[in-house]
């Protein structure tokens, strides 16, 4: 190992001995919360010191030597940057229909974070980029306790619910409507201390839409982290005219040896939705192998009961994903999804057989 | 232990893998009681069989209840109502589905992935629809998008409400603003849309209300400690929209110049906002949002 990446690796055991990143497995990997490797408290979004300098050192299978310069995201004494990119290469199969086989940019995504006050006062934005014309995902002011054991946020935001995967169509994430592609706006407030990792959001419930009456959301999110395990729980609440919805949800990770394991149950109501339509039932159950250095296999079970008041609707969805990162802010992720579902749609037996590119910084 | 924990959590998983997915006993194409309706899997250009093969089995997936993206409900209930002539959220020049024209309907050019569409093509992360499809949709707004399922719709919307504003609450827009769309989940009946149901005003402060000599304005009698809110009537036409009458389109008789406004809708007592069942709002509603100049 060169001289600059065992600097890095000092650095590293500096900050906190070991590390997290981007998905959540690492975080339970690695024991901590979602603020050690990202600037938003409740993950995802631009990485922290500590993620940029995880990302060149512990995770990838090598490190490519860049002499003294290693990337920080800092552009300045006030500014810091980042990004993601991940372009996919995809064959999907479903039962009736012709197989479809694409290349796509599935999204790029620029990352600016201005440290006003540092340490205490910042202005933070998550802009997608591409495909398409640019969309704004996240933009808030976030205000940090002098300990850095609470905060509050204002602005638009992901809002907090159990775990924040990567794969938005996670039916985890599309029964409860709370993912990364619905942010919403209004206030967090978060709580940090020792094992504590905890978020209450009131924002406007619209996802986006237009707002209409006094009713708002409510999402609270509560954990206990541990570096072994950790255990939470969720619900929220979104009171809107044209009726509310309500959702819970429990999840929890352990870390056994070179494997970690999630899981999240969480069941909703949506009284907007006529005939009981809106009672779901969601699990997940995922396992991730940290191979070797830089190589992960994630095998990830999902169930969705799409209506709890009617029987024989059930779908699951099984995963097999291949993580592989040579260097330094460079993946390579190949697998396939099997769904499986009643027998008269055919969108609910799809397979789909991807390999992407994922540049992150 | 390690590996007993081990064993445990992949007998967990394996047993977790053992749930079965249903065998879709008494359920249609789109998992719903048999005789409700479902999809065919031939789509036609009428909305009831893009309902069913498209929207309810793909697109509601993600687009459902009170948290759907942007704010757009594709559900049976609500998917006509907040498409048919209203704005787009990501591009608010464009409605999502304009009668009569495919190619400046946004829904379009987000499942075809034009280059020109804010954020990811529809479905996302999903193979994009087959050109079939896609042609069957743009020959239903061709012929005017037609609700075709206004019966079921209408029976399946939980309540009448307001589902959606343009602006919106708190949100700004720019001069000159010269409508004001309101989507419910229901049709309006025509003939209760009136100056006593729908009202524009422009909210000014006390101070240059008071100097203002030729302005009709009422004081409103507020306990707030804010200071007294003056309001000043607009004079506006309200309309359904021609092909869609869930949708109400406000015209100022000038359009808005920059300030703040307010719009009420009158849904309780008599002669209320009601639906063709007569069923009332219930509730009064209002929003307010703020015209700003253009940018140069």
């Amino acid at each position: 190992m060169s001289v600059s990446g065992v600097r890095l690796l000092l650095l590293l055991a500096c900050l906190g001995g070991a590390t997290a990143q981007a998905e959540p497995y690492l975080a339970v990997q690695m024991g901590f919360k979602c603020n050690q490797c990202h600037v938003n408290p409740t993950g995802g979004g631009l990485r922290t010191v500590f993620g940029d300098v995880f990302a060149q050192t512990i995770m990838p299978a090598a490190h490519l030597d860049t002499g003294g310069d290693n990337w920080d995201g800092d552009l300045g004494r006030y500014l810091r940057t980042g990004g993601d990119l991940r372009f996919d290469g995809q064959v999907t199969r479903q039962p009736g229909s012709v197989s479809s086989q694409e290349f796509s940019l599935e999204q790029a995504r620029v990352y600016l974070e201005a440290n006003v006050i540092p340490d205490r006062l910042i202005a933070y934005v998550d802009e997608q980029v591409a495909p398409g014309g640019a969309l704004n995902r996240e933009g808030y002011v976030l205000y940090w306790s002098a300990a850095h054991d609470w905060y509050f946020k204002a602005g638009q935001m992901y809002l907090p619910f159990g775990l924040r995967l990567q794969d938005q169509t996670a039916f985890i994430q599309t029964a409860t409507g709370i993912n990364m592609t619905t942010p919403d706006q209004g206030v967090e407030l978060g709580w940090e201390r020792g094992h504590i990792d905890a978020q209450l959001a009131v924002t406007n419930g619209t996802a986006g839409g237009s707002v209409t009456g006094d009713g708002k959301q409510y999402s609270l999110n509560l954990a206990w982290v541990q570096s072994m395990w950790r255990l939470g729980a969720a619900a929220n609440y979104n009171d809107q005219s044209g009726g509310s919805k309500r959702a819970f949800g429990i999840f929890g990770g352990l870390h056994t040896g070179p494997i970690s394991w999630l899981a999240q149950a969480e069941i909703t109501d949506d009284q907007s939705i006529a005939n009981d339509q809106g009672k779901q039932l969601a699990t997940l159950l995922e396992a991730d192998w940290l191979i070797a250095r830089g190589h992960n296999l994630k095998i990830t079970d999902e169930f969705l009961n799409p209506n709890r008041a009617l029987p024989n609707g059930e779908e699951t969805r099984w995963s097999l994903v291949y993580e592989w990162t040579p260097i330094q802010f460079a993946q390579i992720r190949a697998g396939f999804r099997w769904n499986d579902g009643i027998p008269q749609d055919p969108s609910e037996h799809q397979r789909l057989y991807f390999i992407e590119l994922h540049g992150f910084f | 232990m390690r590996i007993s924990l081990n064993g445990c959590c992949a007998a967990l998983l394996a047993a977790a893998a053992a749930g079965c997915a249903g065998n879709g006993d008494g359920l249609n194409q789109n998992g719903q009681p048999i005789g409700s309706g479902g999809g065919s899997g031939v789509v036609t250009a009428d909305l009831q069989s893009i309902q069913d093969n498209v929207f309810t089995p793909i697109c509601s997936k993600c687009h459902i209840g009170a948290s759907a993206p942007e704010g757009l409900q594709l559900d049976s209930a609500h998917s006509y109502n907040l498409l048919v002539d209203v704005p787009s959220v990501e591009q608010p020049s464009l409605f999502r589905v304009k009668p009569g024209d495919p190619d400046d309907s946004y829904m379009v050019r987000k499942i075809e992935g034009l280059s020109s569409i804010v954020g990811g093509q529809m479905p996302l992360g999903e193979t994009p629809l087959p050109q079939a499809t896609i042609d069957a949709i743009r020959q239903w707004i061709i012929n005017g998008a037609p609700n075709s399922q206004a019966s079921t719709a209408a029976a399946a919307a939980a309540v009448f409400a307001v589902l959606g504003t343009t602006p919106a609450n708190a949100s700004t827009a720019a001069a000159p603003l010269r409508r004001i769309v309101v989507a419910f989940t229901q049709e309006l009946d025509a003939t209760l849309v009136n100056d006593s149901t729908v009202l524009v005003e422009r909210i000014v402060p006390a101070a240059r209300a008071a100097a203002s000599t030729g302005a009709r304005a009422t004081a409103l009698a507020r306990t707030s400690e804010a200071a007294p809110e003056v309001t000043q009537r607009i004079p506006a036409a309200a309309l359904l929209a021609e092909h869609n009458p869930a949708v109400l389109l406000i015209t100022p008789a000038t359009p808005l110049q920059p300030g703040v406004y307010r719009i009420s809708l009158r849904g309780s007592g008599g002669g209320a906002l009601a639906n063709l069942a007569a069923d009332t709002l219930g509730v009064d509603v209002s929003w307010v949002f703020t015209v700003t100049e253009a940018a140069p």
